[in-house]
């Protein structure tokens, strides 16, 4: 009787390694976005997540995807938001957690960025961000998008016969 | 022995499943963005990232080239001072980007009226969308805005704009850019990308404003504006509607803007009604939306 609970045991372990592994470990690959408490921009946000910072995938719908943050909130992303992890998805091994990071860091702040952008605004000073700017500061909020909608009958709203 | 030889037999399973994964991550990495291969080769900062197209550039990236990209364009025409019109064409514009396929990027999508004349709508990456003053004044309802700004969304999605830069400069740019994380550029490395980064939006700006896309992404913007449109709730027919406009305007003569770089409205026309009998629901229009699009647009008339 004592080999069969060993092996179930052996077994159980196995199979709980190979899903700890197999756990899908995303990146928010933008400046902001929300956890939000539906899969829909005006459900209600549970969390802001930054560019870098990693979250679970727990499961898939329509362009977007349930995820447990590092904080153990659960919540839907927009699929647009993130990227899979890469090397990190062998989270076990604390050294290669060290070069996944160091590769994003790499990532995102390399190559065309601010200071390119300030070296090309100092060689081409007829041509102005300023109004780039003020275009960025008008956001409509997602809640407003809803009553836009609701109002037009459109989305969702549009559906409801 | 058996439990030995199960015990062994588990190990070697751990271990290849394991090196699957290590494997399948590593391919996962290079089909999702493009072709970033990752050789990990010693602990610390040592990791090669050779990328190569336009789908290896970072949204990061994609957002400055978008910027700089807009401000070219406003350094070309002014922005209509409207804030009500702008909100309003934000709103549209942003139903619009909830129906796509990539309603996220690295500062979100923006819209602004330029105060011109001619026919046109722009879309600069990451999402700086455009549309002239003269292309509202043309626009009948809310439906043909909408469908508007679906192709530009759609542009924008696709990242055509990125596509247009030629491949040479973003192998040098990724060469320059090379292997190690590093805070700042030193003054040469900063000259020399900021170099590739003025031929690349010289690339993009001489697609966008001179010559226009090619005929095969004009194809596609229409096909995915149909798409987002009527998940959105816009009557499609709103495209069409925009198309007749622009063949009226052709057949006059009109040679600004937007007709100079698009190719013919017959075409696009024919091949749109094609796909819009192909929905299995078609929205129709609704007053609500034309009543608002008409008091929006009001001190433009």
């Amino acid at each position: 009787m004592r080999k069969p609970s060993l092996l179930r045991g052996i077994f159980i372990l196995f199979f709980l390694l190979v899903s700890i592994l197999i756990a899908k470990s995303l990146v928010v690959k933008i400046r902001v976005t929300h956890l939000r408490a539906e899969p829909q921009f005006y459900a209600q946000s549970l969390a802001v997540l930054k560019a870098g910072e990693t979250v679970e995938q727990l499961e898939t719908k329509e362009g977007w995807i349930k995820v447990k943050s590092s904080q153990g909130i659960t919540g839907w992303v927009h699929s647009s938001a993130v990227k899979p992890k890469g090397l990190a998805l062998l989270a076990s091994a604390d050294s290669l957690k060290t070069d996944a990071s160091a590769d994003e860091v790499a990532l995102a702040g390399k190559g065309f960025n601010k200071q390119v952008e300030g070296e090309y605004k100092a060689r081409n000073p007829n041509i102005s961000f300023a109004m780039v700017d003020k275009m960025l500061r008008l956001e409509i909020s997602p809640s407003s998008i809803k009553t836009f909608l609701a109002k037009g009958k459109l989305g969702e709203f549009g559906r409801e016969k | 022995m058996n439990c030995k030889k199960t015990l062994v037999l588990l190990a070697f399973s751990l271990f290849c499943v394991l090196f699957f994964l290590q494997c399948s991550v590593m391919e996962e990495s290079a089909g999702i963005f493009g072709k970033v291969s990752k050789i990990v080769t010693s602990e610390k900062d040592t990791i090669k990232a050779v990328r190569s197209g336009f789908g290896d550039i970072s949204e990061e990236e994609e957002y400055y080239i978008g910027r700089a990209v807009a401000a070219i364009i406003l350094s070309m025409y002014p922005a209509y001072q409207n804030d009500d019109l702008t909100r309003y064409v934000n709103s549209v514009g942003m139903a619009v980007v909830y129906h796509s396929d990539r309603p996220e990027t690295f500062a979100g999508y923006h819209f602004l009226v330029l105060d011109t004349e001619e026919v046109n709508a722009l879309s600069a990456p990451s999402g700086f969308i455009f549309i002239s003053k003269g292309l509202l004044k043309r626009c009948r309802d809310e439906e043909m805005l909408g469908c508007i700004l679906a192709h530009e969304v759609a542009h924008v999605q696709e990242k055509h704009g990125l596509q247009a830069i030629k491949n040479a400069r973003l192998v040098d740019a990724f060469t320059l850019i090379g292997e190690k994380a590093i805070e700042k550029y030193g003054p040469e490395e900063l000259a020399k990308l900021t170099d590739v980064f003025e031929d690349a939006l010289g690339d993009i700006a001489g697609k966008l404003i001179e010559r226009g896309y090619d005929r095969k992404y004009e194809y596609e913007a229409d096909r995915l504006s149909i798409e987002i449109a009527a998940r959105t709730g816009y009557d499609p027919k709103g495209l069409i509607d925009f198309l007749e406009t622009m063949r009226q305007d052709s057949s006059q003569g009109e040679e600004k803007g937007w007709f100079k770089t698009h190719p013919s409205a017959g075409d696009r026309i024919e091949r749109a009604q094609k796909e819009i009998s192909s929905l299995s629901l078609i929205p129709e229009k609704a007053s609500a939306r034309t009543a608002r699009y008409e008091k929006a647009v009001q001190r433009l008339r």
